[in-house]
Parts: structure tokens; sequence; C-alpha cells
């Protein structure tokens, strides 16, 4: 990966093809249903359809490159939480469609952002402080929402700021990490992290609050090897201990119905049982989309999404979504060992183990191997914020690669 | 910037621990997709709590039980059919867990791994069960039942096929009545017990037959045994007593005459030990198997009986209670030279493309230990019941062998017990047939008996 030669035997066309050519498979069935072509339907398809080749091919293009795995790993992805609004209705589809256009300008935005260490690290202080500041607002404007505090509402959209603070959170974390860092500004980077995790702690939403916690340990782990290692192990067991303490009550009721979800079938464990019940009722290749009664549940499309797609694509369709997650995991591995300098390489890392641990989180959740924390589903979930910040994760594991290979040949931008 | 890039495999321990789990789920879907597939929230397969969508389930002589239209759950048309067959079928609610409808959902909703419930989707049919139930047995046991309380089973002790299962009080899968009352001694006392295979009975004389088996393994000089009967027996701390003074015995003579005391007696001579050791060989404590469900176990408990409670437990009364099915494979076992074959009522299923998934195996009741020789004395004694007490005008051209059992219960008249089989090559049937409250058993249970057995002759 670190020259194009070792990807001249990827065939990125191809791949793209054939992720098209079952993008318009599952697409078929609904654009025709009782027979009428819905014309509305077929826009949103086409505009999607053309969204990402005419992506590819102007990065192509532009930057040479064309060791496109991730991008096609997520246009896979985006394009089944497409289907998936398609198949609710044309309001989520066009909706969802929107979330993926912004999530693939994040995309951009980050990759630009992390062009170079140098960029990188002139970015770092105004997405710390903007951060902190969308999660102050966040707390102060909040309506309590399904008893968490995590949702805004703006022209009727709502939004998750905690979403868009996660990309900040692992870019400030890895470009912090970046230089040999005096304790002043580590110490910065700690009163960063602690305010984040804080806020969300305040926010009551464990879910979100675990995968920063998780993030940053993964971040101690990269830089650890020296004194500030103690700093940081102190730091992180004292946020986790807060944060068991501060959700006790919560954490308690969550356990209550953890591996007890069949005798809590229609209190706490009514959607782990409804997920469990259909994803084995769907089978290997599933009952076909529209034809599954899980989305009858509620947030089928957001945090159930991955029941649903068992249920109605069937369970084979879905372990190849979880392998997706997997692949993406394993690039950011290779990218990281290849990476020209810490920044990259402890971004890569930390953005590809956030999504891991957020897909296990939901995944896991919602089929009772670990308790139901309420995350989305990357990339697959409906919803705005949760795609703009699957996509601006991914730049932060592209990044590397963007803009570092092209070096071998001279060239920049 | 090395050991950063040497960190980033604790990625690979995250990405192993995800596909390990991944892993646990799949296996997990695989070992438990059926039950999770079953459960009554589905709504592919439910509506209200009730099955609406699965495949039919058929009597062996093709008679149709249950089938799903058009997301409706239908029921033969043959009301006295629906009635006598409830408990093997089930209701689509299960309350009857012993039913067809609990035991087989996965198999009627057409399940698999690979499939999931997409057969039963597509084609809104599940797999197809066939029952061993004859159709005719079932109607007239229900209807020599005459609407008294009780069980009747009849099975093939060679092949373990139940050709009648019938328990009663029972209610109409198209026509549920509404607060049924189920206390003690009401009309729906118990409903949803299938009593034949969940039933316990004081056994009354039919557990003589125990006791027979115990006497001609622990007593040498049996046959030549006498007993003199003058109605009751005085053992030292009260007495049993007979109908009526039997007078002087053989033990066979004393088995056709069902005499208390000369039971009593037996039973006092080779102890409480041995009455016990016999029953629990003969399954006693034991729950049968019967396809997938179990019986309930039948029970003699002896540890605090004295000699007047022996004498009785003897007799079948003092505190012996028996399972009827299990008295039924008790006889098959009798009349099949030791081994009876293990009952099922299930006989096969099969796939909307007439795939065969399941064939019943024809299994031994390993559960009843008993030897050819003693067998074949036991049914010489049961055959010799018939032939020299109830008649053989009783059960014309059946050949049967049997024990009659009247138990003496706290309240109402006596349970009417028969158990017995018969010896013709054709019809190698074992029957069981208990009438709640039904008074003597000899006009109330042997007449049930003779009526299914020559329905099915």
């Amino acid at each position: 990966m670190q020259s194009s030669s070792q990807n001249k035997g990827f065939r990125w066309v191809l791949l793209m093809l054939f992720v098209s050519l079952f993008q318009t498979l599952s697409f078929a069935g609904l654009l025709f249903k009782n027979n009428k072509l819905d014309l509305e339907l077929l826009y949103i398809f086409l505009a999607y359809m053309a969204g990402q080749w005419v992506y590819l091919l102007l990065n192509r293009l532009i930057t040479r490159r064309r060791d496109f795995q991730l991008e096609i790993i997520a246009f896979f992805l985006s394009g089944i939480s497409l289907v998936v609004c398609a198949s609710f209705n044309n309001n989520f589809a066009l909706k969802q469609l929107l979330a993926i256009g912004l999530g693939l300008l994040a995309h951009v935005l980050v990759l630009l952002m992390s062009m170079s260490t140098d960029v990188a690290m002139f970015f770092r202080i105004p997405l710390a402080l903007a951060s902190i500041g969308l999660l102050a607002a966040n707390l102060l404007i909040a309506e309590t929402t399904h008893g968490t505090l995590n949702w805004i509402e703006i022209g009727g959209f709502s939004v998750q700021p905690s979403e868009l603070v996660k990309i900040a959170f692992v870019f400030v974390g890895a470009v912090t990490l970046e230089k040999i860092q005096s304790t002043r500004s580590l110490t910065k980077y700690l009163l960063y992290a602690v305010t984040c995790v804080g806020a969300l702690f305040l926010m009551r939403d464990f879910g979100t609050a675990l995968i920063f916690f998780f993030t940053f340990v993964i971040i101690a782990f990269m830089r650890s090897g020296d004194v500030r290692t103690i700093f940081f192990a102190t730091t992180g067991a004292a946020l986790g201990g807060g944060m068991v303490l501060y959700f006790k009550p919560y954490v308690v009721r969550r356990f209550a119905t953890y591996r007890r979800i069949w005798e809590n079938m229609d209190t706490g464990g009514y959607q782990q049982t409804r997920v469990l019940i259909y994803m084995a009722s769907g089978g290997l290749f599933g009952l076909g989309l529209g034809e599954g009664k899980l989305r009858n549940v509620y947030a089928a499309s957001t945090d159930l999404v991955f029941g649903l797609l068992c249920e109605e694509f069937g369970l084979l369709l879905g372990l190849a979504v979880l392998v997706a997650y997997g692949l993406i995991a394993l690039y950011a591995l290779l990218a990281a060992r290849q990476a020209s300098s810490t920044f990259y390489s402890i971004a890569a890392v930390c953005a590809a183990a956030l999504l891991l641990f957020q897909v296990s989180l939901n995944v896991f959740g919602i089929t009772d191997l670990l308790p139901l924390t309420g995350v989305t589903l990357p990339f697959v979930s409906r919803g705005g914020t949760s795609m703009i910040s699957s996509w601006g994760l991914l730049a932060l594991i592209r990044a590397r690669g963007l803009f570092q290979a092209p070096k071998v040949k001279g060239r920049g931008l | 910037m090395r050991s950063t890039s040497r960190r980033a495999y604790a990625l690979l321990a995250l990405i192993l621990a995800f596909f390990a789990g991944v892993i646990i789920l799949v296996i997990s879907l695989f070992d438990k997709g059926g039950i999770w597939t079953a459960k009554r929230v589905n709504a592919h397969l439910y509506s209200g709590g009730q099955i609406v969508n699965a495949g039919a389930v058929y009597t062996a002589d093709g008679e149709i039980l249950a089938q799903s239209q058009d997301g409706k759950r239908l029921y033969s048309k043959d009301k006295n059919l629906r009635l006598s067959t409830l408990h093997t079928l089930g209701d689509a609610s299960g309350f009857i867990s012993s039913g067809t409808h609990s035991l087989y959902r996965e198999e009627l909703f057409g399940y698999s791994f690979i499939n999931g419930i997409y057969t039963l989707k597509e084609h809104g049919k599940g797999n197809d069960i066939y029952l061993t139930l004859n159709s005719k047995a079932c109607k007239i046991a229900y209807g020599a039942l005459n609407g008294r309380k009780g069980a009747v089973g009849v099975y093939n002790y060679k092949t373990g096929e139940i050709l009648c299962a019938v328990s009663n009080p029972t209610f109409d899968l198209n026509n549920k009545p509404k607060n049924m009352r189920m206390e003690k001694g009401e009309a729906h006392e118990g409903v949803y017990l299938n009593r034949l295979f969940s039933g316990l009975y004081t056994p009354g004389s039919v557990f003589k037959t125990v006791t027979a088996a115990c006497a001609i393994e622990n007593m040498p000089a049996l046959d030549s045994w006498r007993y003199e009967c003058k109605g009751q027996l005085q053992t030292g701390l009260g007495l049993v007593k007979c109908p009526s003074k039997h007078g002087k015995m053989n033990f066979e003579q004393a088995f056709n005459k069902s005499c208390n005391c000369a039971f009593a007696e037996l039973a006092i001579e080779m102890g409480t030990e041995m009455l016990e050791g016999q029953a629990k060989s003969l399954a006693f404590g034991q729950a049968l198997k019967i396809d997938k469900t179990t019986s309930a176990k039948s029970i003699l408990n002896l540890q605090t009986a004295n000699d007047l409670d022996l004498g009785w437990a003897a007799c079948g009364q003092y505190t012996v209670l028996a399972n009827p099915a299990h008295m039924m494979v008790l006889m098959g076992a009798i009349a099949n030279g030791g081994s009876a074959a293990r009952p099922y009522f299930v006989e096969k299923i099969v796939t909307p493309n007439k795939i065969l998934t399941y064939k019943a195996i024809h299994a031994t009741e390993d559960s009843i230990e008993l030897e050819a020789d003693k067998a074949g004395k036991l049914a010489d004694f049961l055959r010799s019941n018939v032939v020299n007490g109830y008649g053989n005008s009783s059960f014309p051209n059946l050949n049967m062998c049997g024990k009659t059992g009247t138990a003496e219960v706290e309240d109402g008249k006596p349970h009417a017990w028969f158990t017995g089989f018969s010896q013709r090559d054709d019809l190698p049937l074992a029957i069981v047939v208990v009438v709640e409250n039904g008074g003597s058993a000899f006009y109330n249970a042997v007449p049930v008996a003779n009526r299914v057995m020559q329905a099915l002759s």
C-alpha cells in the first residue's frame, strides 16, 4: 500500500461494478412496487449511483490513485442504508441520500485537514474548541430524548453533536501525540478528553461515553511506553470509575435484563428478543426486502438495523456487512504499519478501533451478547450525523493513504 | 514511531475479538434459531398468541386435524374428532403443553437454519405432520367415556404407535368455551392436562399386576401357595378387607378374584423392600419418554408404611399413584415378552416439497426391566383373569388379557380402571382405560376398553 504499484492488481472498477449490481438488484424490487415505477425513488437511486461513481472517478483523476477499497466498502454499506430507508418511505430515503452526501463532504474535509501533519497541527486547537462548544451547546438546548440528552433539532433534522465530536476526538488525540509533547500540552489533551467524556456523562449517553472512553484508552495505549502512560492509565481508570458510578442506576437496569431477555420479553428485553426471533426467521437468505416484521419494532431502521438486514436480506448479507467492518479495520492496521508519521498511524488505528467497537456494541448489544447500549451501526443506521461521523472517521483511516503515498513520485495535492 | 506501529497490532486483537463474537452469534443462531423463531411473539407465525401459519396435522387414517389457510388455523370439520384429539393435537395458544402444536412448533413452521421460515412465508405451508392416531378409535373412546372424566390410551406394543389417546374433559377448538371452570371437581378441571400422559390416579387393583410380578420373583413356592379369604385380614394395626369372602384359593384364583386379603398377605410376607424394588424395576418413580414429552412419574413410597399400609399398597390403595400411559406401556411389556416399544404419536414429518424430514424410530422402553419368563407367567395370569374373571364375552374375539381396578378414593365413587392387551398376532395392542369416579371397573371400564379394541380389530 506504500506505493501504488502494490495496488496495481486491485481492480476497483470491477469491485465497484459488483457493488453497483448488488445495489441495483436490491433497489429493483422497491422501484416496481404495485406494478408502478416509483419515479421519485428512481431519481434517488440514480443520484446515489451516479454520486458514488463520480466521486471515485474524480478521485482517480485528481489523486491518480486506484486503491479505493475503503471507499467501496463504505459505498456498499451506505447503499444498504439507503435501500433500508427506501423500504420504509421515500422521505427517509431522500434524507439518507442527503446524509451520505454530507458524509462524503465531511470525508473530503477531514482528508484535507489531515493532508500533512503541519496542516493537522493547525486544526488541532480550533477542532478541540469547536467540539467542546458543540457539546456545551448540546447540553444547553437538548431536550431529553429516550432517556438521553444527546439530540438537538435543527430545521426538522435531528442532530446528534456527539457523533460529530467523535471525529474531532480522534483527530485531536492523534495530532497531539504526533509531536514530542511537553507535559503541559499533554495535560491540555487530557483536559479535553475528560471534558468530552464528562459532557457525555451529563447527557446520559452511556453508549457514546463508552465509545469515547474506549477510544481514549486506545490512544493512551498507542502512546504508552513512558511516564505519561501511567498518567493516562490513572486518568483512564478515574474516568471509567466515574462513568460506572454516574451511570450506576442505568447500568444496573441494563444488567437486569442482560442475558435474561427471554424472561423480560415485553420489558427490558423487548428489542433484543425481537431481533433474535426475526433474525432466526430470516434464515441465511432472508424473507425479502419489506417482508420482515422487525421493521414494525421501534428503532428498526436505526439501532436495530442489523437485525432487519438479517431478517430481510438474510444472515449471509449480515455477515458480509460484518466482514466489511473487519476489512476496514484490517486496512487501518496495514495503513498504520506503513504510515510516515505517528499522527497517521494513531489516527488510523483509533478511528478503526472506534468504528469496530461501535459496531460490536451495536450488533452484540441488540443480540444480547453484550448489554444493550443503543448506539448506531456505522454507515448503515438511518441518521445524518451518524453517517457524517462514519465517513469522517473513514477519512482518518484514509488520510495516510491519500496524501502520503504519492510522495514516491514527488506529487503533492 | 516504530513502537507506535507495532502497537497498531492492538487493532488485530480487537478484530479477532470481534470475529469471535460474530462466530458466537452464528453458533447461537444455529443452536437456538428454531426455539427463537417459534416464540409466541413472532408475528410471522402467530396472531394474538395463536398459531395462524403452520403445516397441517393428519391422523394415520388421513383425517386432517389442523391446517392453515389464508392466515387462519382451521380444524377438522368433525366435532367429535376435534374433541377426542384435542390433547394430542394441542391448541394453537400452547396451553396444552404436551400437544403436537406445542412440541412440534418448529417442525410445523418448517423452520431451518438455512431458510428460516421462508418456505412458510412463501408457500403459506410449513411441514406437515402425520400422527399415528386412528380417528375412529379416538372418537369411539371419547364417546364411550360418555362425558365422564378420564383417559383412554391404546398403543402398538411392537412398534410404539399410539392409536388412541383421549383425555376428558376436553373442549372444542372451533368453539372454545369462555370462562372454563377448572377448579377441582368442576366441569373443566385440568382441561389442559393430557390425563393419559400427565394424569396420576390411585390405581386400585390394577397395581396387583405389580404385586403379582413381585410374588413370581420372590415366592419360589407360588404354584403351591394357598390362601383362605375370610373377607378380612387382621394385620395387628387394622383390617384389610375384601367385598366378600373369597374362600380357599391358589394364587391364580386370588388374582382372578382380585382378592385384597390374599395380596396383602403376600406383600406382608415379602416386605416393603421387595415390593418397592419390584415397582422400581417396572418404572415406578420414572418418567417414561413418550414422543417428545414424558409421562408423569408413578409413585410407590413405602418408607413409613406399616403392615396395614403395605397390605393396602399391594392392592393399589394407600398412597400409591399410577400414570395411565405408564400402565399401558407396562401391559405392552408383559404382552411383548418383557420388552415394550416406546410409545410415540408422530409418525413422520414431510416438507411442502414432499421431502421426508422425520420418520419415527421404533425404540424399546428400557426403563421397564422385565424378564421374558416372568412376562410370560404374568401374561398367562392376565389371560386367566379375562377367561375366568371378566369372561371372554366381555371382549369377543380379542384374545384379551388384563386386569381391572376399582380404586377407592376419598371423594366420590371409585375410579374405574382397565389395563390389558390383546394376544392376537394381528392386533398387538395394549390398552388403558381410566374413568374418574366411574364406579365398578367391570361395568364402567371394561366396556369402554372393549368398544375401543373392537374398533381397532
